[in-house]
This record gives structure tokens, C-alpha cells and sequence, in this order.
């Protein structure tokens, strides 16, 4: 299909010439600053390569010098679009290495808010990958939903963007009784929007073409290249983290994990969708399983110096296989943090793939892959 | 196969290969002696199952990070009133063994097995060249480039060893602990 | 139209009256600069999330006359929102040159003011009023979505200000942009 070179214009009798393009950094499709250079023939791309770094800040570098709580601030801004798993997985690996274990509350309220923000990245993603292609209504119905959301936890710790919310031992500030009855109202309301979305985006018949069928990926080739999240399980992979080694309390809860057949576009695009109605049950059955209790741990001192030592924790986030490792020489800041980032080895698939495909369907195949530069680049 | 089960199995093979001292907490954290063993050990463990790399980095084990250039406020300790004696001594911690070495690690996850095994390394902060995975695994490519850019390690049989986050116009590798920034057109 | 507006101020010298026909000339070509800004979509971080929420249903920008508009030769102003690493200064600069005049900046967010949070880091410019000359600075990490309305409020009272009699200029290239009074 759109992967091989058919009517290469080579063969034709007319002399064509190559010609290199830059996709970004900045471009209307709205993933941030990513550069692609392009060497097209036609409509067909020849070669691409992606540049990245147009947004590296240094965070890691700048670990070593801030103290642990300092490092959750940063920690916000990887992923900005869904925070929550950020902060707390960089509070898994400190509570690693200070041998700190958080309250039942504070994990049961870790899991509301990081499934809640995962819906809240999916409406996001659904939106901005409808401009990709051209269709600008979802946009604004996500956003919608989006704002209902983010006015939840504004409700809660102030922050419509970046929490700070999961702390080192539990988390900021306990949930009152209105807001779990908000969020109650906010999961009844949602359920049928999203087959208000089916009917505009997941079933339509052009968003339908243009997206089944492009940028196959094979089991095989997800698993070498590190594709982690609904990239991996698009290609029928089954690797959730959530499942595959639980944290917070998730072998608690009953939900599916979504799995795609072919590995195209469309199957990336429904896991998503899929994914959505899965933490609508996770949330409900955290907000009825909600045990009392304290929700920050004692003993996490106000300047953390934990022992020497390493350690590592990984999340299913967003985006998908979110890691951290921590290595502690006994001083008040980090001697080494590396953020294992699934938007990273996401990306790198694309140098391969896109070879032979058209224009249109690079645009296709980049807003599949739903990468967020704050992680790529860190 | 449980953990031990396949520390006996690499042992067999591979006698020289230790348990590391400083486990990565909560996994199996295996320690080679010299670069040549990486590859066939990463070969070995991807016909046992551990078909995905997931984590490449390295750690300098220099000393505490040079401070000069960052900001770290003299009253550490928000909670403290304004004119109070500071707590924060050097963050560098007594008896930690810095030396001038860096760690590397690979961390190869078995998707069907839910399992997963770190291989740590250590080597010369200059002049040793270590063999890239590129080879056997595809996602090593981009992991390996942000070490080399980040920390200087030199891979070899890496098909693009260049830069990949920082400007090309910063000079030196900002993760070591003895990085000083250069000032360039964009400070002042 | 550029050369007509030029002439106006010296035709209308010696005209009696002639002043009030460049203060309504002002007030038109004003009207219409600030009530249609069209704006670059140029999101580089986190608070491009939230231009994009400003964007969206609820805190809709259209009721300004604001449009997202991606090529920068149709694009009246340029938001910079997110964090200025070094390696994107140059294609920013270009991009600012690009676009043509009259033409603003707004610096959207902490990072883009000062380096907001990564002001030690090796690789963030510290401001993006090192590089390009701003109108209006909008404080937050990130700054609420109804921050930026304002912002672009307080820029459409600083275009109401500029007259033919200075030559059209835009108030910060007549006094300098980091001049609170204009």
C-alpha cells in the first residue's frame, strides 16, 4: 500500500530531481519543536531523518543539583500533557531508595489521578490528531471534556498543567468528599461522549482510509525498536505495566488492556480510545474502594538524604513505558538521574518507516505515535 | 525462569560475570568485566527471551557535580526563618567511592516472560571504546547517540555516533561531573 | 498603501484641520490592526498546551479576532510559549524575520520571560528578550489560558497608541521594548 514505491517517478521518461524539506520545527501539527528532514521524490520520501533537541533543557543535569522534592517540580515537565505519572514515577524510585512506603490512600488517590490524566492526554491527542488530518470539530468537543477535567484538578491542587500533586510519601492534600462526588458526576457524564467521538472520528469513513492500512508496524519490529504503550500494543503486543509489574496498587482493579491486530494507524488510534473506557472502570473502582487513612507517610524528612544506592521504577503513563533511575551518593541531590522516556524510542522507529510513504501520510504516522518533544528532549 | 535460575545459567557460560554489589533495587543486576563480553552476553539473553532493550544510560562516578554556573540557594531549607544557620554542608557524602570511572548499564526486558535483567559495566572515562547493540537491537541506536552526546562514551560500529540533543555548537558532554559551560553567544 | 500613509502626515501639515484627519486615520488603521491580530501557532512547550486550550471551546480566542495562522508571512504576532532552548534561538530569529511588519511578540510563561525554571540550565536561553523584542510578558508556569486574553487585551490598548505622526512605528521600536510606560 502506501509503504511501497509503486509509480516510482524515477521510471518516467521526464527528469525528475529530489528535494530536501523540513518538516518544522515549527509546523501546524501542534507535537512541539520537532525537526524532520526530508529528501522527497515527488510525493514519496526517499529519506528522512528526525532532529531532536530543539527543546533539551538539561533536566538531567539539573537533577544533580536540586534536591528530591525540587526534582518532582521538574519532573512535571516532561510529559506535560499528562503530569500526574511523571511526578509519580520519580516519587517510586525516591520512596525506592528512602525505603519510604506510602499509605493504602495515598496509592488508591495515585491511581485516580494518574488514570484520570490519562484520559485527559487521550481526549488531547484525539483532538490534535483530528487537525493532523484535517478535522477540526473533534478538536473542540475533546477540549470540552478536556477543560472538565483540568477544572477538577484545579479543584483539587490548584494547577490546571502542571501539578506538583504526588509528593515523596503520598501525596499533596487529601481529596474532600465534593470532589470524588464531582469526579463520580464527571464519569457518568463522560460515557457517552466517547461514543459521541466513535461517531465522529473512530468510524468515519475518511479519517477510515486514511489511516488503516498506513504505517504498519509488526509485532517483531515494535518489541526491537522499544516501542512501549499503545505504540507496542497497537501491534498486538500485550505489555502494560500496569499488569506486567503492578505498582500503587493496581493488582487490585479489574480493567482490560486494549490490543490492536494489524499495527496500522487506525489500530494505535483505537487502543487509545479503547483505553479511555478502561480508566473510566479503574477510577470507578478506586473511588468505591477508597480506604481511610493518612495520606502522606511519616518520616519523609524535609531535605531527603537517602542512603547510597540505586534504584529503578517505571510507570505505564500516557504515552507508554515511563522509567527512572536513581542513583544516590548520601548528598541532598540526585548523583544520577536517567529518564527512560517512551516518546524517545517512539521516535526513533520513524527514520525507518518513513521511507516510500507519502507526505500525507508522514503527518498520519507522527500523530499516531502521539509523541510529546518535553520527553524526547527532556 | 526465575532470577537465580538464569544467574546459574549465565555463570555456566560465562564464569567471569558477578552479581553486582549494588543491585538495582528489586532486579537482577549482573556485572561484566571487560566490553568484548557484552555482545555475546546481549545475544545470549536475547535468545533466552529478553527480546527488548529498553534502557541504555551511564553513570560518572568522578566526583560531586561541579556546582559553577548552577544555582543552588545558601538556604536550602524553605522551612527555615531568613537568618538562620543553614543545615546544607557540601552535598558530597562522606565514604561514598568516587572514582574516576563510569558505569554503564543495559536493561533487557522480556515482554512475554515479564522479566527483566541489568548488565552493568565500568569502564575508563576516556579512551575506551565500547561495542554498540545496534547490531541485535534496534532501539540501542538513538540511546547509544544521547550517551555519546551527553557523556562522550564511544561505541563502536554505530552507524550515526553524532549529536543529537545539544546544540552543535556547545562544546564538551554536560553529564560528566567535571563539565564547566563554556560561555557561547547566548549567555551573558 | 504603505506610501499613501507614508505622504499623509506631511501632506496634512499645512492643511487647517489637518490633524484631525490623521487622528482618524490613526484610530482607523488601528481598529483594524488590533482587532484582527492573527497570531503564529508557535508552541514550543508546555504553554502551548494551554494557548491551545485558549484556542479551544471554552475560552474561545475567535471573539478577539484572534486566528491561528501557521505560516508566519500571514501572521501578525508571535506568541512564544514554552521554553527557548539554544538550539532553537536561530530558527526562532528566522521566523521573526519572517514575519512582516507591523509584527509583535508576546512572551508566554516563565520560561520564555526570564528561563523560568531552568534559568541555570546549559542549554536555555534566558529569556527570549535576548533574541527578538517583546510587547507584553505574561507571568505563570504555565500562565492560565485567561492570562493570555489578557495579555492580548493589553496588546490591542498598545496598538491603540501607535500614530502615523511617529511613522506607524510599533511602541517598542520607538522607545525600546523594555519601556513599561509605552
Amino acid at each position: 500500500m502506501s509503504n511501497q514505491v509503486t509509480n516510482a517517478p524515477s521510471n518516467s521518461p521526464v527528469k525528475t530531481d529530489q528535494l530536501f524539506i523540513n518538516l518544522g520545527p515549527q509546523h501546524p501539527s501542534t507535537h512541539g519543536v520537532l525537526r524532520i528532514g526530508l529528501t522527497i521524490e515527488g510525493e514519496i520520501i526517499i529519506k528522512a531523518v528526525p532532529d531532536v533537541g530543539y527543546l533539551h533543557r538539561g533536566t538531567e543535569k539539573l537533577a544533580e543539583v536540586r534536591g528530591y522534592h525540587h526534582c518532582v517540580v521538574l519532573s512535571d515537565r516532561w510529559d506535560y500533557v499528562s503530569a500526574m505519572p511523571n511526578n509519580l514515577v520519580f516519587c517510586l524510585a525516591a520512596e525506592k531508595l528512602l525505603g519510604v512506603k506510602p499509605p493504602p490512600r495515598a496509592d488508591a488517590l495515585r491511581v485516580v489521578m494518574c488514570e484520570t490524566n490519562r484520559i485527559a492526554s487521550h481526549l488531547l491527542f484525539l483532538g490534535t490528531y483530528g487537525i493532523d488530518l484535517g478535522a477540526f470539530t473533534p478538536f473542540l468537543y475533546a477540549f470540552r471534556e478536556r477543560e472538565m477535567i483540568l477544572d477538577l484538578f484545579e479543584m483539587l491542587c490548584g494547577a490546571r498543567l502542571t501539578y506538583n500533586y504526588i509528593r515523596l510519601g503520598g501525596v499533596m492534600v487529601d481529596v474532600s468528599p465534593e470532589w470524588t462526588a464531582r469526579l463520580k458526576e464527571f464519569v457518568e457524564y463522560f460515557k457517552p461522549r466517547l461514543d459521541e467521538y466513535d461517531t465522529l472520528l473512530t468510524y468515519n469513513p475518511i479519517f477510515m482510509s486514511r489511516t488503516k492500512g498506513v504505517g504498519l508496524i509488526s509485532a517483531k519490529e515494535a518489541v526491537d525498536w522499544a516501542l512501549s504503550g499503545p505504540n507496542l500494543r497497537g501491534s498486538g503486543v500485550n505489555y502494560d505495566v500496569r499488569k506486567h509489574e503492578p505498582y500503587c496498587g493496581y493488582e487490585q482493579y479489574d480493567f482490560d488492556v486494549p490490543l490492536g491486530e494489524t499495527g496500522s494507524c487506525w489500530d494505535r488510534y483505537f487502543c487509545r480510545a479503547q483505553e479511555m473506557r478502561q480508566s473510566l472502570r479503574i477510577i470507578e473502582q478506586a473511588l468505591a474502594k477508597l480506604p481511610e487513612g493518612p495520606f502522606m507517610a511519616t518520616g519523609v524528612a524535609k531535605i531527603p538524604k537517602p542512603a547510597a544506592g540505586e534504584a529503578y521504577a517505571h510507570v505505564e503513563a500516557s504515552r507508554g513505558d515511563l522509567g527512572i533511575y536513581l542513583a544516590s551518593d548520601g548528598g541532598i541531590s540526585p548523583f544520577r538521574m536517567h529518564v527512560r522516556a517512551p516518546s524517545f524510542a517512539n521516535l526513533a522507529i520513524l527514520q525507518e518507516k518513513l521511507t516510500g510513504m507519502k507526505i500525507s501520510d508522514v503527518i498520519a504516522l507522527l500523530g499516531s505515535t502521539d509523541i510529546v518533544l518535553g520527553e524526547v528532549d527532556r | 525462569m526465575t532470577n537465580d535460575d538464569l544467574f546459574a545459567k549465565i555463570q555456566a557460560r560465562w564464569p567471569a560475570v558477578l552479581k553486582a554489589s549494588i543491585p538495582v533495587k528489586d532486579y537482577l543486576t549482573v556485572r561484566i568485566a571487560s566490553p568484548d563480553e557484552l555482545v555475546p552476553l546481549a545475544s545470549f539473553l536475547r535468545d533466552e527471551g529478553f527480546d527488548m532493550l529498553d534502557m541504555l544510560t551511564a553513570t560518572d562516578h568522578l566526583g560531586p557535580v561541579n556546582m559553577s554556573g548552577f544555582i543552588r540557594q545558601p538556604n536550602f531549607n524553605p522551612f527555615l526563618p531568613e537568618g538562620a544557620t543553614p543545615e546544607i554542608e557540601s552535598a558530597a557524602s562522606a565514604g561514598y567511592p568516587y572514582r574516576p570511572a563510569m558505569d554503564l548499564l543495559w536493561s533487557f526486558v522480556s515482554v512475554a516472560n515479564k522479566n527483566r535483567v541489568i548488565v552493568r559495566l565500568e569502564i575508563a572515562r576516556q579512551g575506551v571504546r565500547v561495542p554498540s547493540l545496534t547490531g541485535l537491537f534496534k532501539s540501542a541506536d538513538w540511546q547509544e547517540r544521547e550517551n555519546f552526546d551527553l557523556l562522550g562514551i564511544q561505541y563502536d560500529g554505530h552507524p550515526n555516533l553524532t549529536k543529537i540533543l545539544t546544540p552543535d555548537f556547545l562544546q564538551g558532554h554536560p553529564l560528566r561531573k567535571d563539565y564547566v559551560h563554556i560561555k557561547d553567544r547566548f549567555d551573558e | 498603501m504603505g506610501m499613501v500613509l507614508e505622504k499623509l502626515p506631511g501632506l496634512t501639515k499645512g492643511l487647517p484641520g489637518g490633524d484631525l484627519v490623521l487622528t482618524s486615520a490613526d484610530y482607523l488603521i488601528d481598529l483594524g490592526r488590533r482587532q484582527s491580530l492573527w497570531p503564529m501557532t508557535f508552541g514550543l512547550a508546555c504553554c502551548a498546551i494551554e494557548m491551545m486550550a485558549s484556542y479551544a471551546s471554552r475560552l474561545d480566542f475567535d471573539r478577539f479576532g484572534v486566528i491561528p495562522r501557521a505560516s508566519p508571512r500571514q501572521a501578525d504576532v508571535m506568541i512564544v510559549s514554552g521554553t527557548v532552548c539554544k538550539k532553537m534561538a536561530e530558527p526562532i530569529l528566522e521566523i521573526y524575520h519572517q514575519m512582516p511588519e507591523p509584527r509583535f511578540v508576546i512572551s508566554m510563561g516563565s520560561c520564555a520571560n526570564c528561563g523560568g525554571p531552568y534559568y541555570d540550565s546549559y542549554s536555555v536561553v534566558k529569556g527570549i528578550d535576548r533574541i527578538v523584542p517583546v510587547d507584553v510578558y505574561i507571568a505563570g508556569c504555565p500562565p492560565r489560558p485567561e492570562s493570555l486574553q489578557y495579555a492580548v487585551v493589553k496588546l490591542q490598548e498598545k496598538i491603540a497608541k501607535m500614530s502615523l505622526k511617529k511613522g506607524l512605528a510599533t511602541p517598542q521600536q520607538e522607545k525600546g521594548s523594555r519601556d513599561i510606560n509605552v
